[in-house]
């Protein structure tokens, strides 16, 4: 753990998150240097902040495409986005679909807490139906999003649920992710004790049970990313053996030639249809 | 010596088609030509038309004459709209003159698309183009479809009608938006993301076409703000990254044009205006974009803008914005519109194409990134080359990119970021110049009105009136150094927007009075006649 100051309230879910990420990343067999994390804004999006490794901490929302920026341009660094269901899911929704699209070899983190914390306890795209928060004096209106389901319709080929209350899976989680060669999609129950007072670690841990079977398919795994109630899958619901994932091009330190430069002049105009 | 043609009809009737071929073969040929159009925001129907220049000597604008051939694809519109301001002596080919040639094209070669170039056949012969040197020009397929419209053009007594020499010799030709491309390349370029929109497209087109043989990428985006957002990610792995799109598409940038004054990502914009507000005349052109561009972004950061008035300066712009870009890690802005980026011409000097060097520099575990500097500009490296960790930080920073609220590193941090608009300043790229220095009145123009300022001087001169112009291709920052020569004298400010926002630039940060505004924004370029008119009522 850095010497430094944690924005984080005391027995937030980030604490176990990053406590597990950053062992994970230290025992993976990647160079440190060579990973980079991208963030959007949000409680969940200081995470870079307090692990070592290069970091773009952006705008809200914003994290994977800039995730897909350090990708495209850098393909053998490996790149995660971390950041909260409010960064990941709402003002990132577009882009969370669009990622997903890209078959880049891209880890999606989302802390998801199903509530905006930062901004002090308003509802998320993730929280339940009804559920009173400081702009929904009665109750929320909308319907929760269900990523997951999302991420395996869209095509993600590595979907997966953990939760903070249990390091010991998230770590299995993580480091499969991270290793998964394609978009993978991790959603992370993960408690917010000042504002949400439903979905609690004492609520979670009387629902949460692992997935440990693989499963068939994929609609399979959308049926049990939506079971959500009494009982909450945890696991890796899908993962895709057939993927193919995109490669990059090798550009780094290989510049555009003044020679293929000078070739491409007195191409005809482009005919704009 | 100059024929002017206008080829009109609805869209998707082969106008450009025509366009795009004559220009080419002019080329090939060795003429100095201007090629342009006017076109809907629609895919089929409507009126578009294509205008082409060709001269014995440079030309780089519309004349604004009368036309000396008009063709029409289409049965009533072009004929309704254009044929008044066909010249005397000036030639009409109508639906029924088409409709021979579209016979011929589907009898002789079936196909209609042979239509466009049997038209060019026509048209050469016209010109008094030398048939041999014309086919040999020609790629094979297309030669026989040449020597049919040498055939009409003498069935019709049109051949040798206007003989024009051609006198460039060898030379490129490009349009404004493929110059901008170039020049990115020229700049170290290799990434650029987008998403499609008039009159920035073939920007991208060009750019998606080239970076497949390259050592270069293209991504389209779901949207601008993925797009900046995927540039600025790739800029800071390490390649010198751009994006292009219209007034429209930039505003969804904007955060990101925030996100990079804040963490100094090197980027550069190209915003191909067109006029608004909103969706506006979408395939138009205006300058009404250059207050935007200048106050995008909430919070304060240094910017460099620049708009280049000729395919050269596109190209040298272009090529310094990256170079700029990356020394200062600013967002550097090129300000085109649909005009010039719609616009063929006709480079007269060779195409500077010398790549500018860059560095990677290598730091040791330590490396703070946004360390604090005499001119402000930090060291910059990218993640992966060494153990020093590149920590970036759209949050007010420390030194070393984690986030802070220490307000008198905030202090700090915004001097050291504001320091490097001084030297920006240094290196601002001084106006162009032309005429009369002594002239009391100068005309002033920015952008795409340069060389048509250019011609109304050379025309002027011709009629012994004397006359200055100043083109700005930098307009932000703007420098005393800039002003010299101007105060005292009749200023005359040439813009295509509504506001002058040029002038009202002009006198808040040089404090120079602008004396007359000429202002169009029908959503159209002037014309040299047109110009010259507005300008002889001011200082004839």
């Amino acid at each position: 753990m850095l010497k430094q100051d944690i924005a984080w309230c005391p027995g937030c879910g980030d604490f176990p998150i990053r406590a597990t990420l950053e062992k994970v990343l230290k025992e993976l067999p990647i160079a440190g240097k060579d990973i980079v994390l991208t963030s959007g804004i949000g409680q969940a999006a200081k995470m870079p902040h307090y692990l070592p490794y290069s970091y773009f901490n952006g705008l809200h929302g914003r994290s994977l495409p800039l995730a897909v920026g350090v990708k495209l341009a850098r393909p053998e660094l490996t790149v995660i986005a971390v950041s909260g269901d409010g960064c990941q899911y709402g003002e990132g929704g577009n882009h969370f679909i669009h990622t997903i699209r890209r078959r880049l070899d891209i880890t999606i983190l989302a802390c998801d807490n199903k509530v905006y914390g930062l901004t002090k306890g308003q509802s998320s795209p993730t929280t339940d139906a009804g559920m009173k928060n400081a702009l929904d004096p009665q109750g929320n209106l909308n319907l929760p999003l269900n990523p997951l389901a999302v991420a395996l319709i869209v095509g993600a080929p590595f979907v997966a649920r953990t939760f903070a209350g249990d390091p010991q899976h998230m770590e299995q989680v993580f480091r499969e992710a991270i290793l998964f060669k394609g978009t993978s999609v991790v959603d992370i129950l993960q408690p917010c004790v000042s504002f949400n007072k439903v979905n609690t670690y004492p609520w979670y841990r009387e629902r949460v049970y692992r997935v440990e079977e693989p499963l068939r398919d994929r609609l399979e795994a959308i049926r049990t990313a939506e079971t959500w109630g009494d009982r909450i899958p945890i696991g890796i619901f899908w993962r895709d053996v057939q993927f193919v994932c995109r490669e990059g091009k090798a550009m780094f330190r290989k510049p555009v030639t003044e020679d293929a430069v000078t070739r491409l002049l007195n191409r005809p105009c482009i005919m704009m249809r | 010596m100059e024929f002017n043609i206008l080829i009109g009809g609805e869209a998707g009737q082969g106008m450009f088609s025509v366009e795009l071929e004559l220009s080419e073969l002019l080329s090939r040929l060795g003429y100095h030509f201007f090629a342009t159009k006017n076109y809907m925001s629609r895919i089929r129907g409507g009126h578009n038309f294509h205008m082409v220049r060709v001269a014995d000597g440079p030309v780089h604008a519309l004349s604004g004459r009368p036309w000396d051939m008009i063709v029409a694809m289409d049965s009533e519109e072009t004929e309704r709209r254009h044929r008044p301001s066909l010249g005397e002596g000036g030639v009409f080919i109508g639906a029924d003159r088409v409709g021979q040639i579209e016979a011929e094209a589907k009898g002789s070669f079936q196909d209609v698309a042979a239509t466009s170039t049997i038209l060019v056949g026509l048209i050469l012969a016209f010109i008094g183009a030398d048939p041999a040197a014309a086919l040999t020009a020609a790629d094979e397929p297309a030669r026989s479809a040449l020597t049919k419209g040498r055939d009409f053009a003498a069935r019709w007594e049109l051949a040798g009608r206007m003989v024009i020499a051609p006198k460039a010799g060898e030379h490129c030709k490009l349009d404004g938006n493929q110059a901008l491309a170039l020049g990115a390349l020229l700049g170290g370029c290799q990434f650029m993301a987008g998403y499609p929109m008039t009159p920035a497209t073939s920007i991208l087109h060009y750019f998606a076409t080239v970076a497949a043989e390259l050592p270069a990428h293209f991504e389209q985006a779901e949207d601008e703000i993925a797009a900046l957002n995927m540039a600025l990610g790739a800029s800071y792995a390490g390649l010198r990254s751009m994006v292009a799109t219209s007034g429209g598409g930039f505003a969804l940038m904007t955060e990101a044009v925030s996100l990079a004054g804040m963490t100094e990502t090197p980027i550069v914009i190209v915003d191909a205006q067109r006029p608004g507000p909103a969706t506006g005349l979408p395939t138009r052109t205006e300058q009404g974009d250059l207050d935007f561009v200048l106050h995008a972004g909430h919070g304060e950061f240094p910017r460099v803008i620049f708009a280049p008035g000729s395919i050269e300066e596109a190209i040298a712009l272009a090529r310094k914005s990256f170079d700029l870009a990356d020394r200062w890690q600013v967002p550097v802005f090129i300000l085109t519109d649909q005009y010039l980026a719609d616009s063929v011409q006709v480079m007269e000097g060779r195409v500077p194409t010398k790549m500018l060097r860059r560095d990677y520099p290598v730091y040791e575990d330590g490396y703070r990134r946004y360390a604090i500097t005499a001119d402000g500009v930090s060291p910059l490296t990218y993640p992966g080359l060494s153990e020093a960790r590149v920590e970036v930080d759209s949050d007010e920073h420390t030194e070393d990119g984690k986030i802070t609220e220490d307000l008198d590193l905030r202090v700090r941090m915004v001097e050291k970021r504001l320091r490097k608009f001084e030297g920006l300043k240094e290196e601002a790229v001084l106006p162009s110049r032309c005429g009369d220095r002594k002239a009391k009145t100068v005309l002033i123009s920015w952008g795409s009105n340069r060389l048509i300022v250019k011609e109304v001087i050379e025309a002027l001169q011709a009629e012994g009136v004397a006359l200055a112009a100043v083109h700005f291709g930098q307009v932000w920052p703007l420098t005393p150094k800039m002003a010299r020569g101007l105060s005292r004298r009749r200023l005359v400010c040439i813009e295509n927007n509504a506001t002058g926002q040029f002038a009202q630039l002009l006198r808040r940060e040089l404090g120079l009075k602008v004396d007359h505004r000429i202002l169009k924004y029908n959503g159209e370029c002037f014309t040299v006649a047109e110009l010259l008119e507005k300008v002889k009522q001011i200082a004839g």
